[in-house]
């Protein structure tokens, strides 16, 4: 237990490495869709406009690391059961593997290809460099609950 | 000349410290595939290097986005040679460290580490273009202070702070300069930068205002990071508290990057026009005091390790006496001294390693009597030495011949000094030389010395120094082919056509420049 977090006298309730306000557990059930969702938004927006891999992946870890706060360490564990390392690993893994394949086809590197899909009367947009972004998004949420959990495991000791 | 294959010097580090990550557990895994990636970048960059012997320039647009608007990474003759002496220098340090890393280090994150900042070191070298070479220095520096930090002594963080807090600063005023050359001129790109120089040079229009002050910013940053007089003061305290084949690696690749910046950025682009008369000054004072009062530190030195690491400074400042001078031929001089000096300063660093293990210290008090014992080692220690003083026909003695002999007609005290600063540097060498493989064992002080890292086989070691020094005599006995190469290098520094053509930024930044100005 984090004595940040006990400060607060309130009758110890919450599962280990958690905090006890009802508050913030009941706002964290709202709060970590919401993030989520707007993650999905950032990413998706990033191809022409402000937004992208990165930014989407601070805003998903925020979200991330308010629900480790408030349900604590074996929650967050049932949440995302990958070591944080696995989660950079296999976004680098994506991110470099969409950078390079376009050497195959004899074009420089990080080139992007793209399609259109017609749907009805809409159009859909799809490049690759999508899932560049998608890698550098795990890898963002890796490295940030990385450090958040080893943070707080130096806290907890 | 195009070629998209450039990527994969960069593609291919990164994509091994992944697999690495993967491995972590498996150290041999770890080695063989880090020794795989690094020797395939080596026959890569050789094959490209033999391609452009003859002053050619090779490119790829990443992302096929046209400069000045992508990232445009070149392999020219500059960034080719210290490419592949920069892969070698690194091969050796890894088959170094596979005998003396304390395998307590190696098992946390060691060998992804060592990818990336060869990944940054590799960027650095190619890249075409001022914000990504600042993305470059800072990939590189984060894998650097990965490697300061693993061992977790107290001293080490001591000194991975300091590191790391100038460092910072350094990166600061790095981004800041050069979101202020984007505001002045509108690009990055560094061959659109040289021909708006050019362009300008050629009309008679005066650089905008305020461009030396830039210069001079720059030349700051990157004097930092090159450890310039007088900004080297990090350098000493840091290199003594690696482990041994990590200093060897530092030595050889991380100042030379800043010289490398130096000697990219400022012929094409900051030391033009007014910025000139400021900049080359500047440089010059620089070279004197790097040099001969980095040597005057070394001589007062009394441990290995310090003595060479403090050498490092003084042998920075033959590189920077070059650049002062920038003429085409000192620069090829200059880039040859860098390229010797990467090899020969970072087998002296692994020899010294090998020292410690045997006699438990690197203090030279209490050493000597190696050469008895060991005679290759001090074999290969004697030709390293020799090679960094400049005694023909070591590699030495071609890169200062070309510098000090540019130097007499433009600045002779320079010239003076730089004979000074080799005749203390043989100094100092004799005096690692004769006290700790000369003469006789000393009593024995009573002080524990055992080595710090406890070796199966110095095997690694050994074969890590052979390669190393076989390649400072290749350097020194095959001067004249990497000194074509060197030249190709100085003439398209002081005349950037074929590089500006090579990169063929748009002409559509010119039109809209001159529609800014009108």
């Amino acid at each position: 237990m984090r004595p940040f977090l006990r400060r607060t006298r309130w009758p110890v309730g919450g599962p280990i490495g958690g905090t006890s306000s009802v508050i913030l557990r009941t706002a964290v059930r709202l709060i970590l869709p919401l993030t989520f969702l707007f993650a999905v938004y950032a990413a998706l927006k990033g191809h022409n406009g402000p937004g992208g891999g990165f930014i989407a992946g601070l805003v998903a870890s925020v979200g991330l690391c308010t629900y480790r706060m408030s349900y604590g360490y074996q929650a967050f564990h049932r949440l995302v059961p990958l070591h944080p390392r696995w989660l950079v690993f296999i976004g680098l893994g994506l991110a470099v593997g969409v950078a390079a394949l376009p050497l195959a086809a004899g074009n420089p590197v990080l080139r992007s290809a793209a399609t259109s899909i017609h749907l009805g009367n809409a159009d859909l947009h799809l490049v690759s460099s999508t899932a560049f972004d998608l890698g550098v998004l795990m890898v963002v949420v890796g490295v940030a609950i990385g450090m958040i959990s080893r943070l707080d495991e130096e806290a907890e000791r | 000349m195009t070629n998209d294959l450039l990527g994969l010097l960069v593609v291919i580090p990164l994509a091994s410290a992944v697999v690495s990550v993967a491995l972590i557990g498996h150290p041999t895994h770890q080695r063989v595939l880090g020794l795989a990636s690094q020797l395939t970048m080596l026959a890569l960059a050789l094959t490209w290097l033999v391609r452009i012997r003859d002053g050619e320039v090779m490119v790829s647009q990443m992302g096929s986005w046209r400069a000045p608007f992508g990232i445009t990474l070149v392999f020219d003759s500059l960034s080719g040679l210290l490419l592949c002496a920069g892969l070698i220098v690194a091969i050796s340090c890894s088959i170094h460290s596979f005998s003396l890393i304390d395998p307590q280090i190696e098992r946390r994150y060691f060998h992804p580490l060592v990818q990336l900042l060869l990944m940054g070191i590799n960027q650095s070298f190619l890249t075409g273009d001022l914000f990504n070479l600042f993305v470059a220095f800072e990939i590189m520096l984060m894998a650097s202070y990965g490697l300061l930090s693993i061992g977790h002594t107290r001293q080490q963080m001591a000194q991975a702070y300091k590191y790391l807090l100038l460092n910072l600063v350094g990166s600061t005023v790095f981004v800041i300069t050069a979101g202020l050359v984007y505001g002045m001129t509108g690009t990055l790109n560094i061959a659109d930068l040289a021909r708006m120089v050019v362009e300008r040079t050629e009309a008679g229009v005066p650089l905008p205002t305020g461009f030396t002050g830039l210069s001079v910013l720059l030349l700051i940053v990157f004097g930092l990071k090159g450890a310039f007089f007088p900004l080297w003061f990090w350098l000493p305290d840091t290199y003594h508290t690696f482990p041994i084949s990590i200093a060897a690696l530092f030595s050889g690749l991380l100042t030379k990057i800043g010289v490398y910046a130096v000697l990219r950025t400022f012929p094409l682009v900051f030391a033009a026009g007014e910025a000139r008369d400021v900049i080359l000054p500047l440089l010059a004072i620089s070279a004197g005091f790097t040099m001969f009062l980095g040597v005057l530190g070394a001589v007062s030195q009394n441990q290995v390790r310090r003595i060479l690491a403090i050498h490092v400074i003084s042998q920075v400042g033959y590189m920077v006496f070059g650049l002062s001078l920038m003429t085409a031929a000192s620069l090829a001089g200059a880039l040859y001294y860098m390229v010797q000096h990467m090899v020969v300063k970072s087998s002296l660093f692994l020899c010294c390693g090998v020292m410690e293990q045997h006699a438990g210290t690197d203090d030279l008090d209490e050493i000597g009597g190696l050469a008895r014992r060991h005679r290759w080692l001090a074999t290969a220690f004697l030709v390293a030495a020799l090679s960094l003083v400049g005694l023909p026909p070591l590699s030495g003695f071609f890169g200062k011949l070309v510098l000090i002999r540019e130097g007499w007609s433009i600045h002779w005290w320079l010239s003076t000094l730089a004979l000074a600063t080799g005749a203390l540097t043989l100094l100092s060498m004799l005096k690692i030389w004769t006290l700790s493989f000369w003469r006789t064992e000393p009593a024995p002080s009573g002080a524990d010395r055992r080595p710090t890292v406890r070796v199966e086989s110095l095997r690694g070691a050994h074969v890590g120094i052979g390669v190393l020094v076989a390649t400072a005599l290749f350097v020194g006995l095959a001067a004249e082919p990497i000194y074509d190469i060197a030249f190709h290098a100085g003439q398209q520094l002081t005349d950037p056509t074929a590089y500006i053509e090579a990169v063929d930024p748009l002409r559509i930044a010119a039109a809209v420049e001159s529609s800014a100005a009108g």
